[in-house]
């Protein structure tokens, strides 16, 4: 009876145990992965996969800190043993110089000469679109972590991209702004002489009309204008929450200063083009309740997120920036993909890539959308005395 | 081809170092004539968006387009080559570094200015992001057949009464002159045929890369197909087809040294242009240095 009793215990624990290591350290990168797929079996004892940076010429500034990242992850999921015993996960990475003729070299050095699994890049949109092709012709698959250029997946169902396009960090910023601040009333503001402004007005538009928010006025301009009072004096008449605007930054931080002088009291909002701390520089007081969008910010709260930066400072001695979190990102991605594959088959890879979904990560839940292009949501960043942190963070 | 393949060289490297050695011949005929131009990039640009606009928006086979980017290429040089070939050296070269930042800035806001001018939408090149999605439907023995044609006709041009006046013209401008040559038309039909040569590879390159953007035809270009003639010497007309071949295939050997690529790169061409000043191709040089490395001679 006791042994019997003894034996069950036994049992107990050894099912329970590595579930129970993952548990009791639950901000793990992959750990909810590691449950939804079993420990894999039948990969080979080395892997390689490949990535192509800019880690020389104009854009090398990117591909530098996107090559720590990668190396970052690779590090980690080889120490925890992530893609089962004995397996180890290795990396070549090309240099593309920054140029388009380099970057195709490189990636035909990659999938048709070392053959490698899958390949990690390149930094540029127009060096992926030079390049990808190579990969989709070969049957390898090809994740950009930095390419925001509308129409990088439609080259080929093995391309993907874990870097959000600006088309979908609007309507995530949309979403999040109206559920915490209670919006109810937006003004939209736009040039409407702009490819740029104009999509995003649309985009705007759209999401406003989708989380039941109600669009009291729309004001146009021309590029180049520097005299708004006309425009937003009709929109702040009708008592809005928030203005909206989608406009470059030059124009729009001028819109900011015109409308906080009319006395409009309420949030602001910005699309990338307001991104940047210049603009925040250039309006100081004025831009306090800016909410702009951002695919991952230093100030994010995710438990990932802040893991992920403790790792990194103590590598690095750096902080991290957006380039390495998706960089990162996407290395832990491939490495679940081939956990999940149990495979190092190309087709079956590519299959398990596209069905990750709710992966959790540094930049939040992540899963990717039938068109390969990802669905996490941006982090919310407002403004407060010329510096941005995340809406909602406190 | 193992071989080769296995050092770096493949297949897209092979085209672009063909490629890269018309662009290096292009250059070389306005070198040969005695004018520093930089204007080459700008051709290049011409011949590539035009050559790409003819075959994915007007549908029109690959010849159509090389020869439609090297015709609009060699007509902009008329307008250009006039006023600016009267400037000497440096001034030249800084005149049609000019050249390039125009056409660079024009490319980039050719869709606004068009759709102003004509009143209708415009999308032709595309702005920063330039034309994308191009399909890859140039083959090496186009190159081949490009580059050999062109080096044929300026072996001949070099044999030819015109040829010796480029030499005159090089030489001295003056003395040519005095003897007959008309200076500002042998000027003005080198820089054309010049201009011809990059807008072929401008249009064959752009049919290689799949996708072409204003800021790949910048001074870093320019400066880079005055390379190729340089480093592969322009006494001879081998000189920029070996640079050009050189310097496309030396970065992707040098794959290997990950990190230190760029170092040795540099090194290797700064030892290059060191020890044989007069280009790789250039027997005079190379005797020197086997001269210098074997020391002194006895009877000498």
């Amino acid at each position: 009876m006791r042994t019997r009793l003894f034996g069950l215990l036994m049992a107990f624990a050894i099912l329970v145990m590595p579930f129970a290591a993952f548990a009791q350290d639950d901000v793990a990168m992959g750990a909810d992965m590691a449950e939804a797929c079993p420990a894999p079996a039948n990969l080979p004892e080395s892997i390689t996969i490949g990535a192509v940076l800019t880690l020389s010429g104009g854009a090398s500034v990117y591909g530098t800190t996107q090559q720590q990242g990668i190396n970052l992850a690779i590090s980690q999921i080889n120490e925890s043993g992530y893609l089962g015993e004995g397996t180890t996960l290795s990396i070549i990475f090309e240099d593309s110089a920054s140029e388009n003729e380099q970057a195709i070299s490189a990636m035909t050095k990659l999938v048709e000469e070392d053959g490698v699994t899958m390949v990690l890049g390149p930094t540029l949109s127009r060096e992926a679109f030079a390049a990808d092709p190579v990969a989709q012709e070969n049957g390898t698959v090809v994740m950009g972590v930095s390419n925001t250029a509308a129409g990088i997946t439609d080259m080929g169902e093995f391309v993907f991209r874990n870097s959000l396009p600006e088309a979908a960090v609007i309507p995530g910023v949309v979403a999040q702004a109206t559920a915490n601040l209670g919006l109810t009333k937006v003004g939209l503001i736009y040039a409407n002489d702009d490819d740029f402004t104009v999509s995003g007005y649309n985009f705007f538009r759209q999401s406003f009309i989708d989380n039941g928010v109600e669009i009291i006025g729309e004001e146009t301009y021309a590029t180049g204008d520097v005299d708004f009072r006309t425009q937003l004096t009709n929109l702040i008449a009708a008592e809005p929450d928030v203005i909206a605007m989608s406009a470059l930054a030059t124009e729009g931080v001028q819109i900011i200063l015109q409308a906080r002088e009319l006395g409009f009291e309420g949030a602001l909002m910005g699309g990338n083009g307001f991104n940047s701390p210049a603009v925040l520089e250039q309006t100081g007081e004025a831009s306090n309740g800016l909410l702009v969008g951002a695919a991952w910010n230093i100030a994010s709260t995710n438990p990932l997120s802040t893991a992920f930066m403790a790792a990194y400072e103590a590598a690095y001695s750096a902080r991290p920036d957006q380039f390495a979190a998706q960089a990162y990102t996407g290395t832990w991605m491939f490495a679940t993909a081939l956990r999940c594959a149990d495979s190092v088959d190309r087709t079956a890879v590519r299959d398990a890539l596209a069905g990750l979904a709710e992966f959790a990560t540094p930049l939040g839940s992540f899963s990717f959308d039938e068109n390969r292009n990802p669905v996490h949501d941006p982090v919310v960043q407002v403004a407060q005395d010329g510096a941005f942190s995340v809406l909602g963070a406190e | 081809m193992d071989i080769l393949r296995s050092i770096g060289i493949t297949e897209p490297v092979i085209q672009f170092m063909l490629v890269n050695a018309i662009l290096g011949l292009s250059i070389y005929l306005t070198l040969y004539t005695g004018m520093f131009s930089l204007a080459n990039a700008g051709f290049m640009a011409v011949g590539a968006f035009t050559g790409v606009i003819l075959t994915q928006e007007a549908g029109l086979p690959l010849g159509i387009g090389v020869l439609g980017g090297m015709a609009l290429a060699g007509l902009v040089a008329i307008p250009i080559g006039l006023p600016v070939l009267r400037l000497h050296d440096i001034y030249l070269a800084i005149a049609t570094i000019g050249f390039g930042e125009v056409v660079r800035i024009l490319i980039l806001n050719f869709d606004p200015l068009m759709s102003s001018i004509t009143g209708q939408t415009v999308a032709l090149t595309g702005g920063a992001l330039g034309i994308k999605g191009i399909p890859k439907i140039a083959e090496t023995w186009h190159l081949l057949l490009f580059l050999g044609i062109a080096a044929y006709c300026i072996a001949r041009l070099h044999r030819s009464r015109f040829g010796r006046a480029m030499a005159a013209v090089r030489q001295d401008e003056r003395v040519a002159a005095n003897m007959g040559v008309n200076v500002v038309y042998v000027k003005n039909v080198v820089f054309i045929l010049s201009a011809i040569l990059a807008g072929g590879a401008g249009a064959l390159s752009g049919h290689l890369t799949r996708i072409i953007s204003p800021d790949g035809y910048g001074f870093d270009q320019a400066v880079q197909i005055l390379a190729f003639a340089v480093l592969g010497g322009t006494g001879s007309i081998a000189g920029p087809i070996v640079g050009g071949i050189v310097l496309t295939g030396l970065p992707e050997v040098l794959r290997f040294a990950s990190q230190y690529r760029g170092v040795i790169n540099g090194l290797v061409l700064l030892l290059m242009i060191v020890y044989v000043p007069g280009g790789l191709v250039n027997p005079v040089g190379w005797a020197r240095l086997w001269r210098r490395l074997r020391g002194p001679t006895p009877d000498a």
